[in-house]
């Protein structure tokens, strides 16, 4: 399988009160097309900056980033920009939306701006409309960001993350601030993502989420500690349990 | 607790507190410079006649011989004290000589006063009373020395029939109640011995000017008693100040201007503290959470917002001595004002301005009580609250995505915007009102308003038709001479000249001294009138409203006035409006004689060229006439207006000051506006950011946010601003005089295009400059936001 993200020697570096904060530390790891990666952690370990910095919205201090084969590092702050539109995908765990934008527009805003397809606005807006569709929202595309619930507002962030078919989508704590059924949702909105081909690298610290992996990172004080192979997920009730549990021993081996 | 919260709110919000520091500045300065003009210009001039020692009633006698009006006033037994004081008359400016050559500034006669004869205080220019001049030397007030570069210490060379003298210029003088306008009379105040040399020469008395300073218990019985003399001026201490009327109209739209900035200084205000309160909500959530009631928590903001407020109004107090200072430059040259006053009132302005604020803060901090603990994880948002935002739809729009953005912004957010937009229209208000103002001060159309016909040529040379002052009918003489003096010389015309004379005019029990015009001469022009008709006989007049108000009289009616020892009855045909002594004036149909009676008010000979000719012939004759007459003072029209007026130089000098006062206004509510912006829209930038949208999409779209508002206040403006320039140009006339029906004159360039372009071209590079900040927020920053 091809290599859409790889980083080598990866290390960033704080300076806060002058004093150095190496957050991340020599980083390697890969991952290829079609994988759907967790990144685990305690707080403060690093997870989220590994995110930012490999994603090309935070820089590196020292290492490379290779994205697709080109280095982010290498690149200027417009190409960046143009990279993360047509080739990322972004889902927060705080579901920021633009305040005045409806739903729907918010959703379509990164295809609007896109020059990748070469679509009128109605046809973007039809794409926008069908996202929304598959992920069960679409009664709400014409309502304002405050007029939705968390489960639904983060499974719009899902579909604005997909409006471009990036390549790869990043997701930091995407459940992270919803109840359980919402996180359900949205996982498995994610895992039929990963499963038509989209490559997904997510944070989080929570282990029914990281089961729904293929593989588990774990990260402790900047430096990845352990790596777990999960294998596919295929959605039942059973299997879930059954990876929640082994990847729970398998964190308490790494410290967890 | 309660103080390392305070502590640890004002450092972390450095940015909204030192936006909140810069407008309560903004707003004290201002606040303190306006109540300092209100203050110094409704009370300097009381103050200024208390000091000048101005008494109840002055009596000014304007005619060549002599007569026993003094004594009969000493007589008075309501008479406490009379004081004279005689001037000395110079017939034309061209007998000064100033470095070899005549003066030619001003128009009118010049008076001497003599040193031990001041009847009242007259100042020096830094205020202190003049109470002696050294032989040789002279103090000059501010029409003789308007357009010369006489400074002190510099010769000026008088001749006054055969005595001469030289004179050194020792300061400009400021005399109560002399007018400090453009064709107001100069005078100058000279050593005794001086004054008894010139005083021994006849050509200095043609006309025996004096002024007797009365302090009485009854006006009405000196006025009774002026009525049997001709050439008799009585005017009570509160008629006097009229003649500060275009210093108060000056400093009255400073006042405007003033109010303008402390309203906008306010808004902003409010803006900002309601922003911060908003923006603080979770910090007010979690306090809730924790325990803490509303109103520690309001106290807790209040307590912030008066250390705030405090250094900010003194420091704005300390900033509004310079601007106050500046504003009141013009006025403080022709008045004395107190110095006690202003310091005390600045000070008590900055006081009120901590009393508003801090009661802003009280009504803006209201809305801590309605955010509860819930709001600290949710956002700010209940849910309760559901205002539809999004009102454009992408999906739909055929705009760029940036316009899109910016255009979406503004109707989303129609508060914020709006009170944007409000300031900028008042400040391109400002700006283009008073160029409609001094455009209008100096156009032709206001001619009328000077109660002369249509003319192209004026002579304002008093040596040419001053004998009219003392005998109104030599005007046919001097008008058959100078007609036939055209003639001669190729520019044939015709001459007219408006004359006038005081006479009581009864109608039924009121009885008002109305001031009566005569235009003589031929002209085809009928006086305009506002309402009414004409007069068209020698027993019709038509009168200011003003007029007819104190008349208590309606047009139609019949008023009676005593002129020349005979009686005679009037029909009020209609009204008319004037720029000249219109509180009580009439005119009479052109037939009418006023015999020999001295004229008060000479407008000057006004001609009116045959054929048409064109502008530049019109000047070829006016040069050709100042050789003739040998004088300057021969005028075309604008020039004629402008001299009278004055005021479209000092509405020029404040439109320039309302252009500067226009960009930092603009400058600096565009820059803490979008500071406030950014600082709120921190998470949409960070966002946009992230999703892939370019650091200069995001600047264009902050920028013409505020580029859209400008056009739009552009627009507002320009729909606005005739209007309020007519409603407000009368506003003025009838401070002036008796004006309505005015209609402003406006230039097309300025009005249109480069005061927009000023305000436009402010908010593209304040905007621009400011959004650069939004580089500082980076696409990570979504993972620290909260």
């Amino acid at each position: 399988m091809n290599t859409v993200l790889q980083t080598k020697g990866l290390c960033k570096t704080y300076i806060v009160n002058k004093h150095q904060n190496n957050v991340l530390k020599n980083i390697d790891m890969t991952i290829s097309e079609g994988e759907m990666v967790a990144v685990m952690g305690p707080s403060g370990s690093g997870k989220s900056t590994l995110l930012y910095c490999v994603s090309g919205m935070d820089k590196v201090t020292a290492g490379e980033v290779l994205f697709n084969g080109r280095e982010t590092a290498k690149l200027g702050e417009r190409q960046l920009a143009r990279l993360r539109l047509d080739e990322m995908g972004f889902i927060f765990q705080q579901m920021y939306m633009m305040k005045n934008l409806s739903i729907l527009d918010n959703i379509i805003f990164p295809a609007v701006k896109s020059k990748k397809n070469r679509e009128s606005r109605r046809q973007i807006e039809e794409r926008g409309r069908a996202l929304m569709h598959r992920l069960g929202i679409d009664d709400v595309c014409g309502n304002d960001i405050n007029e939705v619930s968390g489960g639904q507002l983060q499974r719009a962030c899902i579909c604005r993350s997909m409006i471009n078919n990036p390549r790869m989508i990043f997701a930091d704590e995407p459940t992270g601030a919803l109840n359980r059924a919402s996180s359900d949702e949205v996982m498995n909105e994610l895992l039929s993502l990963n499963r038509d081909g989209t490559t997904i690298l997510c944070v989080t610290h929570d282990a029914r989420v990281a089961a729904k992996c293929s593989r588990v990172l774990y990260i402790v004080d900047g430096a990845i500690v352990g790596e777990k192979e999960m294998g596919d997920f295929d959605g039942g009730d059973k299997e879930l349990r059954d990876r929640e549990r082994e990847l729970n021993n398998w964190l308490m081996e790494q410290g967890w | 607790m309660f103080w390392r919260i305070l502590k640890k709110d004002l450092k972390r919000k450095r940015t909204m507190n030192i936006i909140l520091l810069l407008f309560v500045i903004l707003c004290s300065m201002f606040a303190a410079a306006a109540v300092n003009n209100i203050v110094a210009v409704t009370g300097g001039i009381e103050y200024y006649f208390n000091a000048a020692d101005v008494p109840d009633v002055t009596v000014l006698m304007m005619f060549s011989g002599e007569n026993d009006l003094e004594e009969k006033i000493g007589e008075l037994t309501s008479v406490k004290e009379i004081r004279t004081e005689h001037w000395l008359c110079v017939t034309s400016s061209k007998y000064f000589k100033y470095n070899g050559k005549e003066l030619d500034n001003f128009t009118n006669a010049a008076g001497l006063i003599s040193d031990n004869e001041m009847a009242i205080n007259y100042f020096d220019e830094n205020n202190h009373i003049i109470e002696s001049v050294d032989k040789g030397c002279f103090y000059a007030n501010a029409p003789f020395l308007q357009d010369t570069d006489i400074k002190e210490g510099d010769e000026v060379e008088l001749t006054v029939g055969n005595s001469h003298l030289a004179l050194k210029f020792m300061g400009r003088f400021k005399g109560a109640l002399f007018d400090s306008g453009n064709t107001a009379v100069p005078y100058l105040i000279i050593n005794s011995a001086d004054y008894d040399y010139l005083d021994k020469d006849e050509a200095a008395h043609i006309m025996n000017n004096r002024q007797f300073y009365v302090t009485t218990s009854d006006v009405d019985e000196i006025r009774e008693l002026a009525k049997d003399y001709s050439g008799v001026y009585v005017y009570t201490r509160e008629e006097r100040k009229g003649i500060y009327l275009y210093d108060m109209l000056s400093a009255y739209i400073l006042m405007i201007i003033s109010i303008v900035l402390m309203f906008t200084a306010f808004v902003v205000l409010r803006f900002t503290i309601g922003f911060t309160i908003s923006e603080e909500f979770r910090e007010i959530g979690v306090m809730k959470a924790v325990g803490i009631g509303g109103g520690r928590i309001r106290s807790l903001y209040i307590v912030k917002y008066l250390a705030i407020t405090v250094i900010g109004a003194l420091t704005g107090y300390f900033c509004s001595v310079p601007l106050g200072d500046m504003m009141m430059e013009t006025v403080s040259k022709n008045i004395v004002f107190g110095s006690g006053n202003s310091t005390l009132m600045g000070l008590l302005s900055a006081v009120a301005v901590v009393i508003i604020i801090l009661l802003f803060c009280c009504g803006c901090t209201r809305r801590v009580n309605k955010l509860s603990p819930i709001d600290a994880v949710r956002n700010g948002q209940t849910g309760e609250r559901f205002r539809r935002k999004s009102l454009l739809r992408l999906g739909r729009s055929k705009l760029p995505q940036t316009a899109f953005l910016s255009v979406n912004d503004v109707i989303s957010s129609p508060k914020q915007f709006s009170i944007v937009a409000v300031v900028f229209t008042l400040c391109i208000l400002l700006m283009t009102i008073m160029s409609n103002f001094a455009l209008t001060l100096k156009s032709e159309k206001i001619l009328r308003f000077f109660d002369v016909p249509s003319s192209e040529a004026h002579i304002m040379e008093s040596e040419i038709f001053g004998e009219v002052a003392v005998d109104q009918s030599t005007y046919q003489q001097i008008i058959a001479d100078i007609e036939m003096l055209l003639a001669d010389n190729g520019m044939s015309g015709k001459c007219t000249m408006t004359m006038g004379a005081q006479f009581a005019t009864s109608h039924e029990d009121k009885t008002e001294t109305v001031d009566f015009r005569v235009i003589k001469g031929e002209t085809n022009d009928t006086l305009y009138v506002d309402e009414g008709s004409a007069p068209q006989k020698t027993d019709e007049i038509a009168v200011t409203a003003g007029t007819l108000d104190n008349l208590d009289a309606e047009i139609g009616d019949r008023v009676t006035a005593v002129i020349n020892e005979k009686e005679y009855e009037f029909i009020i045909t209609g009204t008319f409006s004037s720029f000249v002594n219109a509180a009580n004036a009439a005119f009479l149909y052109k037939d009418f004689d006023l015999g020999h009676q001295g004229a008060s008010n000479v407008m000057g000979v006004q001609i009116h060229f045959d054929g048409s000719p064109d502008k530049e012939q019109i000047n070829q004759n006016i040069e050709k006439l100042k050789d003739l007459l040998d004088t300057d003072k021969v005028y075309s029209t604008p020039d004629y207006i402008n001299n009278f007026t004055g005021m479209s130089d000092t509405m020029t000098a404040i439109k320039q000051m309302m252009m500067v006062i226009t960009v930092i206004v603009t400058a600096l509510i565009v820059i803490l506006m979008e500071r406030s912006f950014i600082s709120k829209e921190k998470s949409e930038i960070a966002l946009m950011k992230a999703v892939g949208v370019g650091g200069g999409s995001i600047i264009l779209q902050h920028s013409l946010r505020f580029v859209i508002v400008s056009v739009i206040a552009c627009i507002v403006s320009t729909a606005v601003l005739m209007p309020i320039s007519n409603v407000m140009m009368n506003w003025v006339g009838n401070m002036v005089g008796d004006i309505s029906g005015l209609k402003c004159d406006f230039d097309t360039l300025e009005i249109f295009v480069i005061c927009p372009a000023i305000l436009i071209g402010v908010t593209v590079i304040g905007s621009f400059l400011t959004a650069l900040y939004t580089k500082t927020i980076k696409a990570s920053d979504t993972a620290s936001i909260e």
